[in-house]
């Protein structure tokens, strides 16, 4: 039957006595991955921080995520440094001089006079001392790109302990969102404390383009701005007359300074008496302290930071330690047209961390305001599970309420900023009614983390009904224990590990295999390509085979005549 | 009117002083909090401050000194490939010294000047901690525990003290030198000034925190590997090679090519022989149905 049965038996034969061989007809058996260390599904940060309180007079809106902001630090966000006892101050990380907020000057109750202050910082950067990344600042498990955030001012180092080199609280991305109050004089005050030179652009905020002294406040290097150099500082004076959620970004070879996170949000909101805005949101979410006007129409209010990176680029800074080496690399070498962006974030974080910080706590029949911002560098499609909302504002600017629109995509290009309505009474509409209700990136490669799902900016809006008691969401479908490990997140754990009894879908043990012979079709249903192939293969363990022969008999030949081949190559050397 | 008047008034008078280039400021009036943290509201700081309390294995203050470090971008000129430094990188007192520094920030941002690893039950953390904002000055004290040892000094702002604002403090004949001092000792890890691989392409070097070493590593390979020339059956040859080579150099010891050739035809057509016969016998075995 066989054409070439002698061929056949040689090749079998020398199976056979092969020391790896095993079962003929076989395939490789299931492993399990070991997956490693699984993270706590919520890192327990103060959970006493994510009740509603007053701290010195500071109204604080509960929070009942699982990793809550610091109250003290939005007391001294909406007071002011210099309004905050030192007591409270001791439990931030706030310079003593960070914001200062003075001069109530239409005597309204609120203070006019606000003085903020910017540094820049370098999260998950090099060190040329050992091989890790410092200050640490992780967008999922054990996933640490390179990031430059404006953060305000603060005091003492830059980790948040002695023992760690995790960064502190005020510094991590997002750059932090930045409130004021409409008709505010504002001196925003860059020091900068990075290695390169930067400017702030305010995008879309009111601004003059020249400051009293005649300098530049556009913070155009072509236009109107010199640079903000290493170790300077550099205030810009605006007085804005519209409210609206806009932005602000460094403008020094924007293309990659804004894709390193060197952009926030800047938003003004509308003039009421009394008004004490929280002037930063450090890490975007919830707004813990609404502004009046928010709260007329509002019962929360939500900072919504979409921000994609591209790890080709953001791996520069870890790579090199010499600034003219990383500036070379950066502005001369690497080619943004050719780029691809990675790292798809929410406030800083991808899942599942967005479930830990960013996801929107709700009831029924409630009103909630997102401001929502894209600073990747595509358009984006963001789409809310279960709800239907109604944007608002484009830009900032109220759209004719005639003329708005509800519904469950919102396109968003880069740079722009929509408001968002979600109604959450069910009405088959507005809401389907409660649940865990995912919200997300609706182009796929946004739910993903370098290409891997499940990752990228998904987060979800929950009710409390489905929130346990440490503030993460009584999912009722597979387990996200997976999703916690470092050796997931690196793609070692086959994402359907142990989905069922036996493990059907889990990583193949090649480990000692070899593959049997191929079987013979049937005849019938034979055709010439296969034989080709099968004969192919034969050939080939033959072909090594008489190769290793061969070479070992020259081996043996060239040592036994290893005297006449010095003889010839001395001669050889001699004849020169 | 004239209220807004007066407001806008007020406010060029106020932000006239801000505008203008900030100040030298001598941080002298600072708030005492405790345990030698002394603070001001205009980002002026010291932690561990100690002017009178020995650590223990000193019997008596062995010197008083006072020094003046400046801090800031202009300190990096000489150290090219940094962006920060302090004016000097090197310091060595004797044990049990009083040390009064004064630190002058010549840039308009924090910098700070920062000992770690002192006794803990004299500096909380084991940390001495001046931080100051720019132009400015400030001055702390401390006195120094017994013992030969090369304490870190540094600025902890990020990326501080990696471009360049590090020194080292040796405390009688120290314990050596640490790396990355600039003019002092080179990197742990260097730049590779010559790299050309393109920025644009991915690369595996990339850090990743902890990494997780899998149990079972990742399959790279297709399960048949025929492709590579030095396969496993190569090897074998190779083995069987080396084993006939003396046994074959015997035997063909006194042959010619021809009859090298005409031995081996023969020993194949025997070998071939012995294969079919082996079949036959084994097909002889098999029960005919």
């Amino acid at each position: 039957m066989q054409k070439n049965p002698l061929g056949k038996l040689l090749s079998t034969a020398l199976m056979l006595t092969s020391v790896s061989a095993t079962a003929i007809a076989g395939l490789p058996k299931t492993v399990e991955v070991d997956r490693g260390k699984v993270e706590a599904f919520c890192n327990e940060n103060n959970p006493e921080w994510r009740e509603a309180q007053t701290i010195e007079g500071v109204d604080i809106q509960e929070s009942l995520r699982c990793s809550p902001d610091n109250p003290y630090s939005i007391a001294a966000e909406v007071k002011g440094t210099n309004n905050l006892s030192m007591e409270a101050l001791m439990n931030t990380h706030y310079a003593m001089d960070g914001i200062i907020k003075k001069n109530d000057m239409d005597g309204d109750g609120d203070p006019d006079l606000i003085i903020i202050k910017l540094e820049v910082a370098e999260l998950n950067g090099h060190s040329p001392d050992f091989k890790g990344v410092v200050p640490t600042f992780d967008i999922a498990p054990g996933i640490q790109p390179a990031m430059w955030v404006f953060a305000p001012k603060s005091r003492g180092m830059a980790t948040n302990s002695f023992v760690g080199v995790d960064a502190n609280p005020l510094l991590r991305a997002p750059s932090p969102v930045i409130r004021v109050e409409q008709g505010d004089t504002i001196w925003i005050q860059l020091e900068n404390t990075h290695y390169f030179p930067h400017t702030i652009h305010l995008h879309g905020v009111d601004h003059p383009f020249v400051d009293v002294a005649g300098e530049g406040n556009d913070g155009v290097p072509q236009s109107s701005d010199k640079f903000v150099l290493p170790g300077q500082s550099k205030t810009y004076e605006i007085r804005p007359r519209t409210a609206g959620s806009f932005a602000y970004h460094c403008h020094v070879q924007t293309h990659v300074h804004l894709a390193m996170g060197l952009v926030g949000m800047f938003v003004v909101e509308e003039n009421r008496p009394n008004n004490w805005v929280q002037t930063f949101n450090v890490g975007a979410g919830q707004v813990r302290h609404p502004s009046k006007a928010i709260l007329e129409e509002y019962d929360s209010e939500y900072d919504l930071h979409y921000h994609a990176m591209d790890k080709e680029l953001n791996s520069i800074v870890q790579r090199y330690n010499d600034p003219r080496l990383i500036a070379k690399k950066m502005n001369r070498e690497y080619d943004m047209t050719e780029s691809t962006e990675d790292y798809h974030t929410l406030n800083g974080r991808s899942f599942p961390y967005t479930l830990r910080e960013s996801i929107i706590v709700t009831e029924p029949d409630k009103n909630l305001k997102l401001r929502v911002f894209n600073s990747t560098g595509e358009q984006l499609a963001m789409h809310t599970h279960g709800h239907k909302a109604t944007i608002t504002h484009y830009d900032g600017i109220e759209h004719n309420p005639a003329a708005q629109i509800t519904r469950d995509i919102y396109d968003i290009a880069p740079a722009q900023r929509n408001d968002l309505k979600i109604n959450t009474t069910d009405d088959g509409f507005h809401s389907y009614g409660e649940g865990i209700w995912i919200f997300h990136d609706h182009r796929e490669k946004g739910i993903t983390t370098n290409g891997m799902n499940p990752g990228g900016n998904v987060s979800a809006l929950v009710y409390k009904k489905y929130l346990n008691e440490i503030g993460m969401p009584k999912a009722i479908g597979e387990s996200s224990e997976n999703l916690f490990t470092k050796a997931f997140q690196r793609r070692q754990v086959p994402v359907w590990q142990n989905i069922d009894e036996w493990n059907s879908l889990g990583e193949v043990d090649i480990s000692g295999y070899v593959a049997p012979e191929a079987s013979k079709a049937m005849e019938a249903e034979t055709n010439s390509d296969s034989k080709v192939l099968a004969g192919n293969d034969e050939d080939d363990s033959l072909r090594n085979l008489f190769f290793g022969l061969f070479f070992g008999l020259f081996a043996y030949v060239a040592f036994v005549k290893r005297e006449q081949w010095i003889a010839l190559i001395s001669s050889l050397k001699g004849g020169k | 009117m004239l209220k807004k008047l007066f407001c806008a008034a007020i406010s060029f008078a106020l932000s006239a002083p801000v505008l203008a280039e900030k100040e030298f400021e001598n941080h002298t009036n600072m708030m005492d909090h405790g345990d030698g943290h002394l603070m001001d509201m205009t980002g002026g700081m010291i932690m561990g401050q100690n002017t009178d309390t020995l650590p223990g294995g000193c019997d008596r203050v062995a010197a008083t000194k006072e020094i003046t470090v400046h801090a800031g971008h202009k300190y990096a000129k000489k150290f090219p490939g940094r962006m920060y430094a302090f004016d000097v990188q090197e310091y060595q007192f004797e044990p049990c010294t009083k040390l009064t520094i004064n630190f002058i920030n010549d840039d308009s941002v924090r910098h700070q000047w920062m000992m770690h690893g002192l006794p803990k039950y004299l500096y909380p953390k084991g940390m001495f901690h001046m931080e100051v904002t720019g132009p400015g000055k400030i001055s702390g004290t401390l006195i120094f525990p017994p013992g030969d040892k090369t304490y870190l000094v540094h600025c902890d702002i990020a990326q501080h003290m990696e471009k360049g604002m590090k020194g080292q403090l040796k405390i009688g004949k120290g314990s050596g030198d640490l790396p990355s001092i600039p003019g002092v000792t080179p990197y742990v890890i260097q730049d590779d000034y010559w790299d050309k691989t393109s920025v644009n392409d991915e690369r595996d070097d990339e850090y990743v925190a902890d990494p997780v070493e899998p149990t079972v590593k990742a399959v790279k390979a297709p399960i048949v590997e025929n492709e590579s020339l030095f396969s496993g059956l190569t090897i074998v040859g190779l083995a069987i090679g080396l084993l006939l080579a003396p046994l074959l150099a015997r035997k063909f010891k006194d042959m010619t090519a021809a009859e090298i050739v005409s031995y081996l035809v023969e020993l194949a057509k025997t070998g071939v022989c012995m294969a079919i016969k082996l079949v036959k016998w084994l097909m002889s075995l098999v029960p005919k149905k």
